[in-house]
């Protein structure tokens, strides 16, 4: 194993557990989290297999199939991040108003 | 509808000696006004003292539609027969007023939007910029709406009870415009556009928004269609 590799595997595992302390109770978040640490690990120790699966989609590097697929996932996460805030700024701006409404009614 | 229980609500965030000029001039109508405060730095109750308002005040600041929401929500639980949206910058005319609320009065319809290009004369003091990116905007709320109105993004308009309790508001800033045309159209509430002057003075092109946020407003709707 070279040392980037081991480098890698330490990170991603690092990361996996500590995602894993946090987000201890909701199954499906483990379960992705599981599969996508296990597929990083695969493809760090097999860095074969991604130039395999690049050259049958056409892409012809691994290391380029890994970029397009991450920028992807960027995305998704992105969009998923702005609709928990927009979820968030919701449940504010409701506790807010009950608040200013409930104000003006004890001035009464 | 004889003696309507009619409230204006009046946003303001940081207004200051206009407002009072706004709101003062609002009295004349005899409706009841309710001023929200959107979480004003220094509060604008200095402002409106000895006038008589209800006044409602945001503690952290969360946009223009966020408060007009609190606005209705309030009146409606007054038992607002009408509600009226009236901006705080002095760019609408308390005369135009009278004009919103006769279709809902006689029952035409259930809300009216205020358009600054019904009215026979040209918007005054309109640049051509703002003009623009309003008729960009109008086509864009067509795309989203399928509602093709003669202005976008005029915040002057009024609506009796029912179309009130069904525009609930979740846009806190400024989409809140287009998501009243969603709402209305989810709804099927019966609209009307009327001609009102909008006053572009120096006071109130300052206060009010660039034009420039039309574009954060253009990705507030499409996260608004995406998460819907």
């Amino acid at each position: 194993m070279s040392a980037i590799q081991v480098l890698l595997i330490s990170a991603f595992l690092f990361t996996a557990l500590y995602y894993f302390v946090r987000l201890r109770n909701r199954i499906a978040d483990v379960l992705l989290l599981f599969i996508l640490v296990a597929g990083a690990v695969l493809f760090i120790l097999f860095p074969g297999w991604t130039n395999f699966i690049a050259q049958k989609l056409g892409v012809g590097r691994g290391a380029d199939l890994v970029f397009y697929t991450c920028i992807v996932l960027f995305c998704f996460v992105i969009l998923k991040l702005y609709s928990r805030m927009r979820r968030l700024e919701q449940q504010i701006t409701e506790i807010i108003r009950k608040e200013t409404i409930e104000e003006a009614e004890i001035k009464e | 509808m004889p003696e309507a229980n009619i409230y204006i609500i009046v946003p303001a965030y940081n207004e200051q000696e206009m407002l009072r000029i706004v709101v003062s001039s609002l009295i004349q109508t005899g409706y009841k006004i309710v001023v929200v405060d959107d979480g004003s730095d220094t509060g604008v109750s200095p402002f409106l003292n000895g006038l008589p308002i209800q006044l409602l005040k945001h503690r952290i600041n969360l946009g223009q539609g966020a408060a007009l929401q609190t606005g209705n929500s309030y009146a409606l639980q007054k038992g607002a027969d009408v509600i009226i949206h009236f901006d705080s910058d002095g760019q609408h005319r308390v005369a135009d007023i009278e004009t919103l609320l006769a279709p809902i009065l006689s029952n035409e319809c259930d809300i009216t939007l205020g358009s600054r290009f019904l009215s026979k004369s040209r918007p005054v003091n309109i640049s051509f910029f703002r003009n623009m990116v309003l008729h960009t905007a109008r086509y864009l709320n067509y795309l989203f709406t399928g509602l093709l109105l003669t202005d976008a993004h005029n915040g002057l308009r009024a609506m009796n009870r029912h179309a009130a309790q069904q525009l609930v508001l979740t846009e806190n800033r400024m989409a809140h415009a287009s998501e009243v045309l969603f709402l209305l159209k989810k709804n099927k509430l019966r609209f009307k556009e009327v001609p009102v002057i909008i006053d572009y003075t120096k006071y109130s092109k300052q206060k009010g928004q660039s034009s420039w946020n039309s574009i954060r407003i253009f990705f507030d709707l499409l996260l608004h269609k995406l998460f819907e």
